[in-house]
């Protein structure tokens, strides 16, 4: 069984894993971070990304192994402390979630696409969405909501 | 303190826990000791099924147990209920329904249908061991078409039932519209389909379950939107009584209908926690939700419109085939038959109408309801075939509808098809819609459009749905010592936010403050009864029983106030959170009362601390009639098929609204589901093999962030219903039934001058750019 050692939410993780322990399964099953999701199978819903050095990733399309000496971000680990992340605020005063189970994904996604986007405009958030899958609330909300999340980041200073 | 009163737009209580990932889906529970189910479904669509050898596969590392049809009979088991509403054939003869157990006995009749259970101590072994078990299947021919179905000399699916049929069912005057069609001045006809669609929750099904050997008791945490319908279905097919069984539903992601129906995983792993003495868990993986999640819609009809010369409407006459897959499943016939039929015509006066179906079975993953449950099956219908009526007859389809709405001083009136609808303005919805879509900037911008190579096309469709679901619902408040309150009720969120909108309506009725209200749903120990989620009955039965509730309370809470300000109980008054003396002035908080009603030294002589806890039923008598008006613009390029919906105007009457955020997101979510059943979805089986063809999201389309247009919306609030004490219609399931005729008819629009009248659901591409291309020769 491969060795791992990685950041998690700041924190140091290492143990041996077996070969085909997923990235999401890592998180989820030993790590007991439950926060994210999986949705599908075939790396469709992104209900289960998390940030790997900064980028959103399919945790489902990663195996624990390659994630070896990264750090990982997870919906847990984003707010600081007890103060909400922009993004998380941005969500709930926009009702950009219902039943909660995309919403993880969906807020990492965006905190990357507000990153790596100083002028992002309403276009980019619903083609930057196309990977994360909502069944719930028609996604209007959640575009209101990255926007103004991506503008509270832009005040902070974290993009 | 803050102090909310109806009809604002609170924001949810819920989010705090889903934006942090501190949700607890049923995936998140863990337990010690927890075993892991895998169900190994039929890989072909009709097979019997031989010899099942598990030898190999129980000598597996970590296999525990594995489960076969013949060993579920020979625990003597029951099959799994049926309670469609319907159950008799129009010659009254009970309708054909063939025993469903939770593993198929001796042959398979869909892909994926469970032939056997395995439980290893990690899921990933228990899958491997899936792959070793031997199953000797001997194919059969397959029929996955449901006109094909019933045609002469078909497969038959069950031996014992003739023609695949399973029931006939009719409404209306069928006399009477028969005779409106000989008088009518048109007629015009139109085969449609409503094509089967599934509705993919992204949270995966799945359940944990326990059993204690000491006190004989079960525990089940499922993700479900019905715990006490289903605790009775389960505890019935395991000949326990309901009580020996604790069903629990924890946060669930999305059920949309799907996860309403007694599905066969979770009375096996009832059985398999028993049997091991140890928990068990089982989660669907997506490309087996494909397979066994419920399916929905699946209707094909002929629609016939009688008009007059003036084009007024005489009468509608309509047949369905609706397509119910290989078992009736939990209310598989209802909805081709009732759930179809109730709201035939929409919001158009019709003197006569007559509806007639026939539910078949097919080699195909059976259905159940799936959002609207037959009233988008409806809508799609009439606004379709009123669409055909207009372009044959050369009158503007919106000058035709606007002319045939029932008008407000018709009401109330009950239907051709018994719809009783008390309330709403139907012309003056239609008409603040059409206002909101600003038709005189069009041909502006059908002209610019045109400049860049595109065709631009409007539709507007009203629409007339109904409620549904168990028609009775229980609230129960407890008050505790520190001031906080828990209200319990026995509908259930999978999403829709009741967490926020039940206090509300408490809050709002007691004058208290809501984050003092936590809220407990969703648990067979929590509330006596419960109708869980389904048919947009939470606000009008469950709100209804919340106020019921409240309005108890503050009956018991003016005889403590009486007492504690040496009144009597008929002086007072209550209102903004106080108790008044009518003839002194004096007054006493609502917080006051509660604290009061905890202490017995505070209490008149014949209460109790406590007293103030209540449990109140509130049933519906008559059905909820939600409707409203959309409208919808649209982009096609000619050159490749693809469409954008580019304008989107909503106009609904969901009588009085608790929470505009939660209503918009409810209306926003349906269309999107409208949208996808109009322009993306469809669940195909190969009409030969009868594999499933969309059985993964690589397959299957779902809208995605880029496919919704800016939606704008309003609610009319000036009718609200009398058929409960909120005064509200329902509002879950109105988006699916206004969006697909909307968006179709645009595209249709978009096209008439290509010479394009019809294109079968779903609208992609390929078909609108062959239907431009045949059109042309």
């Amino acid at each position: 069984m491969p060795a791992i050692s990685l950041s998690v939410n700041g924190k140091p993780v290492s143990g041996e894993y077996e070969a085909r322990t997923l990235l999401c399964e890592l998180l989820r099953g030993h790590l007991a971070l439950t926060g994210t999701h999986v949705g599908c199978d075939t790396s469709q819903c992104g209900a289960c990304v998390v940030l790997v050095d900064g980028d959103p990733v399919k945790s489902c399309a990663m195996l624990a192994a390659q994630a070896d000496g990264r750090e990982v971000t997870t919906i847990e680990g984003l707010a600081g402390g007890e103060k909400l992340h922009p993004m998380q605020e941005a969500f709930r005063d926009h009702h950009a979630l219902q039943c909660g189970f995309c919403t993880p994904g969906m807020i990492l996604t965006s905190v990357a696409l507000a990153r790596g986007n100083p002028a992002l405009g309403e276009e980019d958030v619903a083609k930057g969405l196309e990977g994360n899958l909502c069944r719930c609330t028609g996604y209007r909300n959640i575009i209101r909501a990255v926007m103004a999340g991506a503008k509270a980041m832009r005040e902070q200073g974290d993009v | 303190m803050e102090k909310y009163g109806i009809g604002q737009p609170v924001r949810r209580k819920e989010d705090a826990r889903f934006i942090t990932g501190a949700g607890t889906f049923v995936d998140d529970i863990t337990r010690e000791n927890l075993a892991h189910a895998f169900v190994l479904r039929s890989p072909y669509a009709h097979a019997d099924i031989g010899r099942i050898d598990t030898s190999e596969a129980m000598a597996m590392p970590g296999v525990l147990a594995i489960i076969t049809g013949a060993d579920w009979i020979a625990e003597g088991f029951a099959p799994m209920p049926t309670k469609s509403a319907v159950q008799t054939k129009i010659d009254g003869s009970k309708l054909n329904q063939p025993p469903r157990h939770p593993l198929a006995i001796g042959r398979a009749r869909y892909v994926g249908e469970p032939v056997a259970f395995i439980v290893a101590e990690t899921r990933a072994q228990a899958r491997d061991a899936g792959e070793a078990v031997e199953v000797d299947y001997e194919e059969r021919e397959a029929v996955t078409d449901p006109a094909k179905a019933i045609a002469p000399g078909a497969p038959r699916i069950w031996d014992d039932i003739e023609g695949n049929f399973c029931l006939d069912f009719e409404l209306g005057d069928r006399q009477a519209t028969d005779k409106a069609f000989e008088d009518a001045g048109h007629v015009v006809t139109l085969e449609l389909r409503n094509q089967r669609v599934t509705a993919v929750p992204i949270e995966p099904r799945g359940a944990i379950a326990e059993y204690d050997s000491a006190t004989g008791r079960y525990k089940l945490h499922n993700a479900t939107q019905n715990v006490h319908a289903n605790r009775a279905a389960f505890a019935g097919v395991l000949n326990i009584s309901p009580d020996e069984l604790h069903h629990i539903a924890p946060d669930v992601g999305g059920g949309f209908g799907a996860k309403n129906s007694g599905y066969p995983e979770p009375p096996l792993l009832l059985h398999a926690a028993k049997k091991l003495g140890r928990p068990v868990k089982w989660i669907n993986d997506r490309n087996e939700s494909f397979q066994s999640d419920t399916h929905g819609r699946a209707q094909d009809s002929k629609v016939e419109l009688a008009l007059d010369e003036d084009g007024k409407f005489l009468a509608l006459r309509t047949a369905t085939i609706g397509d119910i897959g290989a078992y009736c499943w939990t209310i598989g016939p209802f909805t081709p038959t009732a759930g179809s039929a109730r709201t035939q015509g929409g919001p158009y006066y019709f003197p006569a109408m007559y509806y007639t179906s026939r539910a078949v079975f097919t080699n195909t993953m059976p259905l159940d309801p799936y959002r609207g449950a037959g009233r988008p099956e409806a809508s799609f219908q009439i606004e379709r075939v009123v669409e055909l009526a207009a372009r044959k007859l050369g009158i503007d389809p919106v000058e035709l509808r606007a002319k045939n709405l029932m008008p407000a001083d018709s009401l109330p009136r009950k239907t051709p098809m018994g719809l009783d609808v008390d309330s709403g303005d139907f012309p003056k919805v239609f008409g603040r819609t059409l206002e909101m879509s600003d038709r005189a900037g069009y041909a502006q911008r059908v002209e610019a459009s045109r400049e860049r190579g595109l065709r631009r096309g409007f539709a507007i469709a009203p629409y007339l749905e109904c409620t549904g679901g168990s028609p009775k619902e229980f609230a129960g408040v407890k008050f505790a010592k520190d001031g906080t309150l828990t209200l319990s009720v026995g509908s259930q969120s999978t999403g829709m936010g009741h967490e926020t909108s039940m206090p509300q309506i408490l809050a709002a009725t007691l004058g208290l403050d809501i984050a003092k209200i936590s809220y407990v749903q969703a648990d067979t120990q929590a509330t006596p009864i419960g109708g869980g989620h389904g048919g947009s009955r939470n606000l009008e039965v469950g709100g209804s029983a919340v106020v019921t509730a409240a309005n108890e309370i503050i009956g018991k809470a003016k005889q403590i106030a009486a007492h504690l300000l040496n009144s009597s109980a008929e002086d007072m008054s209550f209102a903004d959170g106080a108790f008044a003396d009518v003839k002194t002035d004096q007054s006493v908080s609502i917080e006051d009362v509660i604290a009061a009603s905890l202490e017995q030294a505070r209490l008149p002589g014949d209460m109790e601390p406590g007293c103030l806890d209540t449990g109140a039923i509130f049933e519906r008598e008559v059905i909820s009639c939600p409707n409203g008006c959309h409208a919808a613009e649209v982009e096609v390029d000619p050159e490749t098929g693809a469409v954008q919906v580019v304008g989107y105007w909503v106009v609904d009457d969901f009588g009085t609204i608790i929470n505009p955020l939660l209503a918009e997101g409810q209306v926003m979510g349906g269309i999107a589901q409208g949208l996808g059943q109009a322009l993306l979805e469809e669940i195909i089986y190969d009409p030969e093999s009868g594999q499933l063809v969309t059985g993964s999201l690589m397959d299957y389309a779902l809208p995605r962030a880029d496919d919704l247009p800016a939606m704008e919306m309003e609610f009319f609030e000036d009718a609200p219903t009398a058929k409960n004490p909120l005064g509200v219609k329902g509002a879950g399931e109105a988006g699916c039934c206004g969006a697909p005729p909307a968006i179709v008819n645009a595209v249709l629009d978009a096209l008439a001058g290509d010479g394009v009248t019809h294109i079968e659901m779903p609208l992609t591409p390929q078909k609108i750019w062959r239907a431009i291309a045949e059109a042309k020769t």
